[in-house]
C-alpha cells in the first residue's frame, strides 16, 4: 500500500512539475534559512563553552557610585589580581593580564606581528586549555619562557612539521629585544572563545609601577570560583577589597562578577547590572529564523491545499474502489512528508554550499556536522511538523468527501474556511515580508547615517602608525614626527595615546578652585602630541593648541565644550583646573566632536600635552594623495625605525570596526529579508497560479463574452492587492515598534519617517502585483476555447 | 439478494426540494441482470448510488444480503462496499497518475490481498479483458473502449457479488460498446449479479429485465428470458 501512495506522490510531484518545484525549492529555502542562522545561534550561544568548567569561571569588572547611578568599569586595576588572590578563599585561581596586545615576533627572517598576553602565573589555574607538548603553568612561571599556540608553531618553525616537542626549547624574540625559548605549545583557540591569543609570556616582563596603582584600570582580570561556591557568594567576599585597600577616591569600588558564558552576549551594563548585548541580536535572528521557517511552510501548506483541489477525482475513485477514510488521510500524510523529506535534503545541500562563504563573511567556524544526532532530530521534528501541518488539511478535508458528489464533476465547494486560511497566510507572509522591507531600510539608513556623519574631526585621509621601537623613544618620535610634516603629501602630523574615534580612558581626578564638591566629575581624557587639532581638524571654539615651544603648556590642558558645561564655566580659557599633570590652566575649548560610537553620547573631554605617553602617530595627508603619503611613510620609517615592519591604518577602518556588530546585522537582514521576500513571493506566485489554473474556465466565459485581458488581469490581480494593503497596515506598527528599539540604542541616529514605509510598502505592492500579473497575464491571454475545451 | 421498500430520496438545496425518488420497490436476485431506463433527470442514477452504498436513502428500507443498510453510516457503508460491489462509470474515474495494472490492483490493496494472490488476480482480470498489453499504460495514453475495459477488469478484480454500471457505453462508439456489453453478459452468465443505467434499447436487450423509472417511480418492468 504504502509503496502505491509513494508511486502516486512522485507521480503527481512530476505531472505538476511547476508547482511542485516551487513547493519544495520555497521549502527548502526556508529549511536552510533557518538552519543556517540556527547554526549561527549555536555558534553565539556556545562562546567559552568549550572551557573545562567552564561555569566556574568568571569575569571581573568593578562598580563605581557615580552622581547617584552605577557605572561600571569592564576593565580592572593590577592590585586587584592581587588582593582576590591572597584574600578570597572562595576563589581558587586568579589571572590577569593586558588586553591583547599586537607584538613583534622575529624568528630568522621571519618575522609579524601577533596577538598575544602577558599573563600573571595562575592563567591556567583559571583557563585549563588543551596542550599539545610542553607544562604551560610551569613555562608561564620562568621568566624566559613563552607559550604559543599551533598556528604559532606552524607559522615560525615550519620544519618540525607537526611534532610540537620539537618546538619545545626553539627561541624567538618578542619585540625586536628579548629572546624567549617556547616552553609549551597550546592548542589553537577556537573562534566561539572570547579568549583570542597566540603567544603568552610572564606577566613581570612588562609590569611597570602604574600598574600597580588602583588607579588605572586596564587589565582583564579573570577568577575561577572553589567548586561549590556561587557568584554571589564570591562577590560578597569580594565586597570589602576596595573600601580596605583601594585608598582615597576608589573606596566605593565593588567587583562584580560574571559567568565567563556570559561574557560574549551579555557584555552591556547598565547601572551596574548586565542588561543584554549582542543576545539581542541572537534573539532576534532566532525569531527571524523562525519566521522564515513558518512562512516556508505556510507556503508548503498553502500549495498542497491548493493542488490537492485538483485531486479530488482520484480521491472519489479511491473511495469507490474500496478505501476507507483513514487510508486516504495515510496517503496525503505520506505524501507531505515524503516532500517535505525531500526539501530537507536539498536544505542540506543547500546550506553545504552556503556555509564556506558564510564562514567567510561572519568570520565564522560554522560546520553542518551530520554525526550530530540533535541535527537529525530537529530535521526530523520539521519534517514531521512541516509534513503534518501540510498534508493534514487535503487529508481531512478531501476524505470526508462524499465519492458521488466528487464523481458526479461538481466543483469543489472549498467552503470560506480554507479560502479565509490562504488569505490569511498571504497577509501574514507580507506582513512580514514588509517588516522586513523595513528593517532593511532603516537599518541600512542608519548605517549610512554612521558612515557619513560629520563626526566633528576629519577621519578621511588619517593614516595611523602604532609607535613602537625606536620611534616610541620621545625624542626621536618629534624628529620622526617633523620630517613626516616636511613630505608634501602631507598636511599634518600629531601623536596621541588613544585614537580620536574611540577614547577609552575616562577619570575623575578633574579639580578646580571653587568646585562643587559633590560634583563628581568623570570626563574622558587623552594624551596628545603637538597639531593635534590640526591634524584632525577639529574647530577651537576658543583659545589656542598646544605649543612645543611653551613649557608651560606640558601642565596646560584643552577641553570640550561639554566639559567646560559640566564645569559650569563661561568662559574657561585661562581659568585654573587641576588634572593629572599638574595643576595648571586651559588655554583651548574645542567644538565637540564624537570621541565614541553614536551609540554613546559626547562624553566631556579633557586633553593633556604628553609627547611621552603615546602610542599612535596620527598623519593626515593630502586628499588624493594618500598612497603617495603611505609610499612616503614607509620611506620614512625604514629610516628612523629599520627593525619593525611598517604597518599602517585608517582612522575610517578603525571607526567602521565601532560597528562590525552593526555591519554583520546589516547583511543578515539584507541576505535574510530577500529571502524572505523571494520565498513569500514563491509562495503567491504559486497560489496565483493555481487561481488562475480554477478560473480557467471562467476566464474563458468572460473573454467570449468581450473582457479584455486588462480586465481580466485586474480581476485576477486585485484580490492578492488587497491582501497586501492589509498585510501593510499590520506590519506598519509593528516594524515601527521594533526599528524605533533597535535605533534607540544610538545616541545618534536618523530617525523613522513615513517615506520608508511608504517605500516598503509599495515595494511589496509592487513585487506582488509583478508575481501575479504573470500568471494573469497568461491566463488572460490564453485562447478561449482550449480553456473551455479543457472541460 | 437485494430489496429495497419504499426508498426515498430527497435533495434540498436552499431553494428547491428536489425528490429524485419516489417510493422504489424494487427486487433483485442473485445472479440477475438488471437494467434500468428512464429519461434524464428521473433518478436512475441517485437509485445506482444507493443501491451500491455510495449514498443513503432519505427514506425507506434497503436491505443488502441480509444486512439492513438504509441508516448505516457512511463509514459502516464504507466497510460493506470494500469487496462486494464492483462500479464501472460512464466516465471511467480512471486515476490519471496510475497504471492500467496498478488502477486493476487498487481494490486488492485495500484489501489488504497478500501480493502473489493479488498479481494474480490482477492478470486474470486484464487477460480476461484483452489489456494485458497495455498493462504498462496510463489511462491517457487509451483509448476510450480500452479505458472502459479497464474499468471493468477493477471493478471485477476483487470477484464482487455485485456489479453497478451507470450508463458504461455511454461514452463509446458502438464497436467498442457491443464488447463492453458482451463483457458484461459473460460475468453474468459466471453468476456476477448486475445492474445497469443505459439509455440505449440495444443495450438493454443483453438483461433479464427492464425496469422503466419515470419521475422517482418504477413505472414498468419488461422481463426477458
Ligand atoms: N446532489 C444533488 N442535489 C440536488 N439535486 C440532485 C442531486 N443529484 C441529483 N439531483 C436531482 O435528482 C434528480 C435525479 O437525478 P439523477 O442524476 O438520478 O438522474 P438520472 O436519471 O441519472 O439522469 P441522466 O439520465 O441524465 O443521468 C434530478 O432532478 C437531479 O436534478
Ligand atoms: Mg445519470
Amino acid at each position: 500500500m504504502f509503496r502505491n501512495y509513494l508511486k502516486i506522490a512522485f507521480r503527481s510531484l512530476m505531472k505538476n512539475k511547476l508547482y511542485s518545484s516551487i513547493n519544495v525549492f520555497g521549502l527548502a529555502l526556508g529549511m536552510a534559512c533557518s538552519l543556517l542562522i540556527g547554526l549561527w545561534v549555536k555558534d553565539e550561544l556556545s562562546y567559552d563553552r568549550f572551557l573545562k568548567d567552564a561555569e566556574s569561571i568568571h569575569y571581573v569588572r568593578v562598580n563605581f557610585p557615580y552622581n547617584g547611578e552605577t557605572v561600571t568599569n569592564n576593565i580592572t586595576p593590577g592590585p586587584l589580581q592581587e588582593a582576590i588572590a591572597k584574600d578570597v578563599p572562595e576563589v581558587a585561581a586568579v589571572t590577569k593580564f593586558n588586553w591583547g596586545d599586537e607584538r613583534l615576533i622575529k624568528v630568522g627572517e621571519t618575522a609579524a606581528k601577533e596577538k598575544g598576553h602577558f599573563a600573571t602565573d595562575d592563567f591556567f589555574g583559571v583557563f585549563d586549555l588543551p596542550v599539545l607538548a610542553g607544562k604551560p603553568k610551569a613555562a608561564l612561571a620562568q621568566p624566559n619562557q613563552i607559550i604559543v599556540t599551533r598556528k604559532l608553531a606552524e607559522k615560525y618553525f615550519p620544519a618540525t612539521a607537526g611534532q610540537y616537542q620539537l618546538v619545545l626549547g626553539k627561541t624567538l624574540q618578542l619585540n625586536n629585544d628579548k629572546f624567549y625559548v617556547v616552553g609549551a605549545v597550546l592548542e589553537n583557540l577556537p573562534t566561539n572563545s572570547t579568549l583570542q591569543f597566540d603567544w603568552l609570556v610572564n606577566w613581570k616582563e612588562q609590569e611597570q609601577d602604574w600598574m600597580k596603582t588602583w588607579g588605572n584600570t586596564s587589565f582583564s582580570t579573570y577568577v575561577r570560583l572553589k567548586p561549590k561556591t556561587t557568584l554571589a557568594q564570591a562577590e560578597m567576599a569580594m565586597k570589602d577589597i576596595y573600601p580596605r585597600l583601594a585608598g582615597k577616591n576608589f573606596e566605593t569600588g565593588v567587583p562584580v562578577l560574571q559567568p565567563i558564558t556570559d561574557l560574549h552576549l551579555y557584555a552591556d551594563y547598565k547601572n551596574g547590572q548586565s542588561v543584554g548585548g549582542r543576545i539581542e541580536y541572537v534573539r532576534i535572528f532566532a525569531i527571524v529564523a523562525l519566521f522564515i521557517l513558518l512562512i516556508a511552510c505556510i507556503n508548503f501548506m498553502n500549495l498542497a491545499t491548493a493542488q490537492s483541489a485538483m485531486r479530488a477525482k482520484e480521491v472519489g475513485v479511491r473511495k469507490v474502489v474500496g478505501a476507507l477514510r483513514s487510508s486516504l488521510i495515510g496517503q496525503f500524510l505520506s505524501e507531505s512528508i515524503l516532500t517535505s523529506l525531500l526539501a530537507v535534503v536539498l536544505a542540506l545541500g543547500l546550506v553545504w554550499c552556503v556555509l564556506p562563504t558564510f564562514n567567510e563573511v561572519f568570520g565564522k567556524q560554522l560546520t553542518l556536522n551530520l554525526a550530530e544526532p540533535m541535527l537529525w532530530l530537529i530535521m526530523l521534528v520539521l519534517v514531521l511538523i512541516t509534513g503534518f501541518l501540510s498534508g493534514s488539511y487535503p487529508a481531512l478535508f478531501l476524505s470526508s468527501l462524499q465519492p458521488i458528489k466528487i464523481l458526479k464533476g461538481v466543483r469543489l465547494q472549498f467552503g470560506s474556511g480554507p479560502a479565509l486560511f490562504r488569505r490569511t497566510l498571504v497577509v501574514f507572509q507580507f506582513s512580514l515580508s514588509i517588516f522586513l522591507i523595513v528593517g532593511m531600510l532603516a537599518v541600512g539608513r542608519q548605517m549610512n547615517y554612521l558612515r557619513t556623519k560629520n563626526l566633528g574631526l576629519d577621519r578621511e585621509n588619517v593614516v595611523y602608525i602604532p609607535l613602537e621601537g625606536e620611534i616610541a623613544n620621545p625624542k626621536k618620535l618629534e624628529t620622526f614626527r617633523q620630517e613626516v610634516m616636511r613630505q608634501p603629501t602631507i598636511v599634518s602630523a600629531t601623536t596621541t595615546m588613544a585614537l580620536p574615534v574611540n577614547v577609552q580612558g575616562s577619570s575623575g581626578d578633574l579639580s578646580w578652585p571653587g568646585k562643587d564638591p559633590n560634583l563628581q566629575t568623570n570626563v574622558s581624557c587623552m594624551f596628545v602630541g603637538g597639531d593635534f587639532t590640526k591634524t584632525m581638524n577639529i574647530k577651537l571654539v576658543d583659545g589656542r593648541d598646544f605649543n612645543l615651544d611653551s613649557p608651560a603648556d606640558s601642565s596646560n590642558y584643552i577641553i570640550n565644550e561639554t566639559a567646560a558645561k559640566l564645569m559650569q564655566m563661561k568662559d574657561p580659557v585661562g581659568k585654573e583646573v587641576n588634572f593629572w599633570m599638574g595643576t595648571g590652566r586651559i588655554i583651548g575649548v574645542m567644538k565637540d566632536f564624537h570621541l565614541n560610537s553614536l551609540h554613546q553620547a559626547i562624553t566631556p573631554l579633557i586633553l593633556c600635552f604628553d609627547g611621552r605617553n603615546t602610542s599612535y602617530l596620527l598623519v593626515k595627508t593630502r586628499a588624493g594623495q594618500t598612497q603617495q603619503a603611505v609610499a612616503d611613510l614607509n620611506q620614512l620609517s625604514k629610516q628612523f625605525n629599520p627593525n619593525y615592519p611598517f604597518t599602517y591604518h585608517f582612522i575610517d577602518e578603525e571607526y567602521e570596526s565601532l560597528y562590525r556588530s552593526e555591519q554583520q546585522v546589516h547583511t543578515l537582514v539584507n541576505y535574510f529579508g530577500m529571502l524572505a521576500i523571494l520565498i513569500s513571493c514563491l509562495g503567491l506566485f504559486g497560489l496565483a497560479a493555481f487561481t488562475a489554473e480554477q478560473r480557467t474556465k471562467e476566464i474563458g466565459v468572460r473573454k467570449v463574452l468581450g473582457a479584455s485581458v486588462s480586465n481580466i488581469v485586474g480581476l485576477l490581480s486585485i484580490d492578492f492587492l488587497k491582501l497586501v494593503l492589509i498585510a501593510l497596515v499590520l506590519a506598519t506598527p509593528l516594524a515601527w515598534w521594533a526599528m524605533s528599539k533597535w535605533l534607540g540604542t544610538f545616541a545618534y541616529r536618523e530617525d523613522l519617517s513615513w517615506w520608508i514605509f511608504g517605500v516598503a510598502g509599495t515595494l511589496a505592492i509592487l513585487i506582488a502585483f509583478l508575481t501575479v500579473s504573470y500568471q494573469s497575464i497568461k491566463a488572460a491571454l490564453m485562447n478561449p476555447v482550449t480553456s473551455l475545451r479543457s472541460e | 439478494m437485494i430489496q429495497t421498500i419504499n426508498l426515498q430520496k430527497l435533495f434540498s438545496t436552499e431553494e428547491v426540494e428536489t425528490t429524485a425518488l419516489n417510493g422504489i420497490n424494487m427486487d433483485v436476485k442473485d445472479g440477475e441482470f438488471v437494467a434500468i431506463m428512464g429519461p434524464s433527470g428521473c433518478g436512475k442514477s441517485t437509485l445506482l448510488n444507493i443501491l451500491g452504498l455510495l449514498d443513503n436513502p432519505s427514506d425507506g428500507d434497503y436491505n443488502f444480503y441480509g444486512t439492513e443498510v438504509a441508516r448505516m453510516t457512511e463509514r459502516q457503508r464504507a466497510q460493506l462496499r470494500k469487496g462486494s460491489i464492483g462500479f464501472v462509470f460512464q466516465s471511467f474515474n480512471l486515476i490519471d497518475e496510475l497504471t492500467v495494472y496498478e488502477n486493476v490492483e487498487l481494490p486488492l490493496l485495500y484489501l489488504k490481498t497478500p501480493p502473489e494472490e493479488r498479481k494474480k488476480r490482477v492478470e486474470e482480470a486484464l487477460e480476461r479483458m484483452s489489456i494485458m498489453h497495455r498493462r504498462n499504460h496510463f489511462p491517457q495514453q487509451l483509448s476510450g473502449g480500452q479505458q472502459q475495459r479497464t474499468a471493468i477488469a477493477r471493478a471485477v478484480v476483487a470477484k464482487p457479488k455485485l456489479i453497478l454500471a451507470d450508463e458504461p457505453t455511454g461514452n463509446l462508439d458502438s464497436k467498442n460498446g457491443e464488447e463492453v456489453m458482451k463483457l458484461l453478459g459473460e460475468l453474468n452468465d459466471e453468476g456476477t449479479t448486475i445492474i445497469m443505467v443505459t439509455h440505449s434499447p440495444y443495450d438493454a436487450g443483453f438483461a433479464h429485465r427492464i425496469v422503466n423509472l419515470f419521475d422517482g417511480k418504477v413505472v414498468t418492468e419488461n422481463f426477458h428470458v
